[in-house]
């Protein structure tokens, strides 16, 4: 890795780099939420109104996924999502680091999410009944088997909730990292510019397509799949609160 | 004929193994292990990447044709299909991660 991989911009040492890059991303939340929220007005402008506007598609989404008692829920939820997305958004600019790219951010907002749901279906309904439902609507005889594979899956949720966030960020750095060394003064462009007729004929119409290829698709690509993974981690996150509180209507 | 490209299948597999094994006789296991964890991680993450293309085709072909179906249902019918490719994509990044431990942790 660290033979294709330039090292990050800002780099200080005895500092895990995740950790600085994270916080970087609270900086700028921090830095946008002062600026927007410094003169609340009743008809927004500017900033405010690019705040209110995210904020309200996370409202909306809380509305359809839990129902009329979700904007309880908006604070965690819209941390989370707005610091997954900006640390996603991170990792696409050379030279800085993506905080979501590294295991032990992912894994510490899906703790949180675990354990913020649990909590909630606790507090909803007591601890007895919340445990009952992991048996679920089956005949007596088959409780215990549903109960052991019921505390399976939940404990399945918080690994891939992290996996799955890591994965992705991890995969697509990786992927651009190896296509700008391709292209880069190591590869494809160095060898045209080393001046043989074979870099020249191969080498400079290589870097050029490679240049067009990133800029055009796996830039974008990158940027989706930071937004969709944001949705995902955020939706999933609403899904398994949205299950916690549902039961407790049902009984 | 199936067993002929069974048979030339592991023949495949066999070929960077003993080609190995023949440099290597001197380098020691270490090495070995090495070369077959590499081995390991590309062709087990080619697999996870094809198989993942099958599923994810599928699911997104027929949410197509659901919004095709039911243009009124499209928001819905999106956000159920973006999570289930989530979950069909995290399978495939189960075995992202463990190619990148075959590859980069020294065992």
């Amino acid at each position: 890795m660290e033979l294709i991989e330039h090292p990050p911009i800002l780099h200080i040492a005895a500092i895990p780099d995740h950790i600085l890059y994270t916080w970087i991303a609270m900086a700028i939340l921090i830095t946008v939420a002062f600026v927007a929220s410094r003169r609340v007005q009743l008809v927004p402008t500017g900033s405010q109104n690019f705040m209110e506007i995210v904020l309200e598609q996370f409202v909306k989404e809380l509305d359809e996924t839990i129902g009329h008692d979700g904007r309880r829920y908006l604070p965690l939820i819209a941390t989370l999502g707005l610091f997954i997305l900006v640390s996603n958004l991170m990792g696409l600019v050379p030279g800085l680091v993506a905080p979501t790219a590294n295991l032990n951010t992912t894994a510490a907002c899906a703790l949180i999410v675990f354990v913020t749901y649990h909590v909630i279906g606790v507090r909803k309904q007591g601890f007895i009944p919340y445990l009952k439902h992991f048996a679920g609507p089956v005949p007596t005889v088959l409780k215990p088997l549903m109960f052991v594979i019921e505390i399976i899956s939940h404990c399945a949720r918080p690994l891939s909730l992290s996996l799955r966030l890591f994965g992705n960020m991890m995969a697509g750095h990786i992927l651009l990292a190896i296509f700008f060394f391709m292209m880069g003064f190591d590869g494809m462009l160095g060898w045209a510019l080393r001046g043989s007729v074979a870099g020249l004929v191969i080498g400079a119409p290589a870097a050029l397509i490679m240049v067009v290829f990133v800029v055009g698709f796996l830039f974008p690509l990158k940027i989706l799949v930071a937004f969709i993974q944001t949705f995902i981690f955020c939706k999933l996150a609403m899904l398994y609160i949205a299950a916690a509180v549902e039961e407790a209507e049902h009984h | 004929m199936p067993r002929i490209l069974t048979m030339s299948m592991m023949a495949i597999l066999a070929v960077p193994g003993m080609a190995w094994a023949q440099g290597a006789a001197a380098a020691g296991g270490d090495d070995l292990a090495k070369a077959f964890a590499v081995l390991a991680a590309g062709l087990g993450f080619g697999l996870a990447a094809g198989l993942c293309g099958l599923g994810q085709g599928r699911a997104a072909g027929q949410a197509v044709d659901a919004m095709a179906r039911q243009p009124g249902a499209i928001a819905r019918i999106q956000t159920a299909m973006l999570l289930g490719l989530a979950f069909i994509e995290s399978l495939v990044l189960f075995v992202f991660v463990i190619a990148v431990i075959l590859l980069f942790v020294k065992s």
